[in-house]
């Protein structure tokens, strides 16, 4: 690293740019992010990692100083795994900021919707809103993508004057360490921006699934039916939560058991993604499974609140917490 | 003929822009932490211009831009326009078997560099950032590769080859590289015209000890082995890498720290060597100054550092049968005198005289610092992979012109 000599001259870089023209063609420099709950702490920091500014939007001063410490922890435990060394952390939190006002994405050349939508009711309409305001602070290119999986992001798109611009791009739990991203074509989705994100997913080091717009994509879809099929064998009794975990495990390579995975989603989530799919689909097999809602009905969300399918001590699982039913 | 050489790291971008008719250099400079905060580039002009210019510079195409736009200026610039640019010169990492020489970049040769990405995961990508952005900048110019890699190229089988099945070899192509040829080259040669012996008859062995360290043993002129493997792991203790490790060891950490892959190739890469052993820092000035303080793991750390290139110089005074010049370049061979003498020390018994009185206080520069009589002359050559970058840039543009 060059150290500054008293003696030497310092003067602007940008006065020695060549034409600007070429310094921005192509160029993807900010992103936007509106919603930083854990998935939208974990997109922003896969995007700075690869050199991007990114700006967060959430609801509160107190929320957004909050989220940098989240963050930041979030990062101390990947270090502590050797995933990271400090300086990259350092990197990576100084090209994220925090804000809650709109106007701070107005220079982004991506904006990504990541609200939580674990609340109550379906978060349709607040999502469409999202997209509204993000539409009235930026320019015409910007792309708007929604992490959306079980809403269709052509009903999102449905209040953009320029529906052509967005487009579905759903990252998966634990999105850090997860190395794909579906990436969803809208009706009205133009070929650009459609590339633009798939180009976006490369940069950041996902590998693009290239999914048309059907409820739940393929992860959603099929992770909610799996466990569902789960919850059903459990309430027959056929066998203990542990044992179907450890048999999709080790007898199919699964990193997680489909409970382990529900605790991990999120119950609460992974109910009301359930009833979206029901809703879309009008299938059975989407109807989540009642032992999913008596959990959820007693504050048992799975992992961050402490206790799901099973409970946990300083994040590992220790006791099941249903007993299954016996014959004997 | 104007040649400029990019030499893209990760965050940094070390340029120099080269007059071949005289081997002179008008203008040479870094661009430096690209993509973070407090980016910035530092200009150096031959007549004595030195300026800081500080801004933002998000990527390597942007540090391209800029690297041109203040060679071209009107205040700091040392050429009129593009057209007085006859080629570029790059390092390029990892050349895998495919290159054993420098060559001028094709689309088929950046895809064969895209190819051996895996090797040398850290810095084949900026290395190729570097030609991506010059070839969208400057479309028609020449651009020449020059790998790290190449100078090995003439190891024997029976010093490249691991002793794991023989399929793995053909199907990966996973076998001994080696790194820093470019530098153990240049200093080699040079060693050999300051000293005036002939380098196609003598025995060296060249210790490239910067953050990144290497050892090689040149035979008449050949790499005959050298330290690092198919990647920069291997070999010496360095900055941040372990070097040699019992392979049993980092299984055993990934199994009980339950790590992937990704985890166990940062923690070799970045958490280990000199900064892991003594949880200071990976700059050993730092930590020579604790040392000094009494910080045993500081101590510890450098023990550690000076044992394991001895035990390397050992080996290729073996591997040659004897050794008549050892050199010493790259930011600690360079600079620091401690490191000279502890690793000179206790080789008596390959007629080697250290002179501490002429090793004593020398920084980055070329001097004999064995004594008179001494049969292995020790020397320090401070690298110039610029210039080796420069002339074989001109020698294969000129060659296609011819």
């Amino acid at each position: 690293m060059p150290l500054k000599n008293k003696h030497m001259k310092t003067e602007v870089l940008e006065d020695y740019a060549l034409e600007k023209r070429a310094r921005q063609k192509g160029s993807l420099k900010k992103v936007g992010i509106i919603g930083a709950g854990t998935m939208g702490q974990d997109i922003a920091v896969i995007i700075s990692k690869q050199g991007i500014d990114v700006v967060f939007i959430d609801l509160t001063e107190e929320r957004v100083k909050e989220i940098f410490n989240e963050i930041s922890i979030r990062l101390d435990e990947i270090i502590s795994k050797w995933g990271m060394t400090k300086s990259e952390k350092r990197a990576i939190i100084s090209r994220i900021t925090g804000s809650i006002d709109y106007n701070d994405i107005s220079d982004c050349d991506l904006v990504i919707e990541s609200i939580n939508t674990k609340k109550a009711g379906t978060s349709r309409e607040l999502r469409k809103n999202v997209f509204k305001k993000i539409e009235s602070v930026v320019s015409r290119e910007t792309i708007l993508a929604s992490n959306t999986s079980t809403m269709m992001i052509s009903d999102l798109a449905e209040v953009l004057d320029y529906p052509d611009r967005a487009v579905g791009l759903h990252f998966i739990t634990p999105a850090i360490t997860v190395k794909i991203v579906e990436v969803v074509n809208g009706v009205k989705t133009s070929d650009k921006s459609y590339e633009f994100v798939v180009k976006f997913a490369k940069k950041i080091g996902k590998r693009p699934i290239i999914v048309h717009e059907s409820p739940g994509n393929i992860s959603t879809r099929l992770i909610a039916t799996l466990i569902n099929e789960a919850c059903e064998i459990l309430m027959e009794g056929i066998a203990s939560t542990s044992c179907i975990d450890a048999t999709m495990k080790k007898g199919y390579g699964m990193q997680f058991g489909p409970f382990e995975m529900a605790d991990r989603i999120g119950l609460d989530k992974m109910v009301k993604w359930m009833e979206n799919l029901h809703g879309e689909f009008g299938d059975q097999k989407f109807k989540p499974s009642p032992i999913l809602k008596r959990l959820v009905r007693y504050g048992f969300y799975g992992k961050t609140s402490g206790s799901g399918f099973y409970r946990y001590e300083s994040g590992l699982a220790t006791t099941e917490t249903i007993t299954y039913p016996e014959i004997k | 003929m104007k040649i400029i050489v990019l030499n893209c790291g990760s965050s940094s971008i070390k340029y120099q822009l080269f007059d071949m008719d005289n081997e002179k250099v008008f203008a040479k400079g870094i661009v430096d932490k690209i993509g973070l905060h407090g980016s910035s580039i530092t200009n150096e002009r031959n007549d004595g211009d030195k300026v800081m210019l500080e801004g933002e510079i998000i990527d390597h195409q942007q540090g391209v831009e800029y690297i041109l736009g203040v060679l071209l200026s009107k205040k700091h610039g040392s050429i009129g326009n593009f057209s007085e640019i006859d080629a570029i010169g790059h390092r390029v990492v990892h050349g895998g078997e495919k290159f054993s020489s420098s060559v001028f970049i094709t689309d088929e040769v950046v895809k064969q560099m895209e190819n051996y990405i895996d090797l040398a995961p850290l810095h084949n990508p900026p290395n190729l950032k570097g030609i991506y952005a010059m070839k969208e900048l400057l479309p028609d110019l020449p651009q020449v590769g020059v790998f790290d890699t190449a100078f090995h190229q003439t190891m024997p089988s029976s010093a490249y080859m691991y002793a794991i099945p023989h399929s793995l070899y053909v199907k990966y192509g996973i076998r001994r590289y080696g790194f820093h040829g470019t530098s153990h080259r240049y200093v080699s040669t040079r060693a050999c015209d300051i000293i005036g012996e002939k380098c196609t008859n003598s025995k060296i062995i060249s210790c490239h000890l910067g953050n990144g360290a290497s050892v090689a043993a040149i035979h008449n002129g050949k790499s005959v082995d050298t330290s690092m493997g198919l990647t920069p792991v291997e070999g010496l203790i360095m900055g941040t890498r372990t070097g040699d490790l019992d392979l049993g060891v980092l299984i055993y950490i990934m199994r009980r720290e339950e790590i992937s892959i990704t985890e166990a190739n940062t923690l070799i890469n970045k958490h280990s060597g000199i900064l892991g052993i003594t949880g200071i820092s990976s700059d050993m000035r730092e930590v020579e100054e604790e040392a000094e303080k009494g910080n045993w793991r500081a101590s510890l750390g450098l023990d550690m550092y000076y044992y394991r290139i001895r035990k390397y110089i050992g080996a290729y005074a073996a591997a040659m049968g004897g050794v008549d010049i050892l050199i010493f370049t790259g930011g600690i061979g360079e600079n620091s005198d401690l490191t000279r003498s502890e690793v000179c020390k206790d080789f008596e018994y390959l007629g080697l005289k250290f002179d501490v009185d002429k090793n004593k206080g020398v920084r980055g520069k070329e001097k004999v610092i064995s004594a008179d009589d001494s049969k292995v002359t020790v020397i320090i050559v401070p690298t110039n992979e610029e210039l080796v970058i420069a002339r074989d840039t001109r020698d294969i543009v000129s060659n296609m012109a011819k």
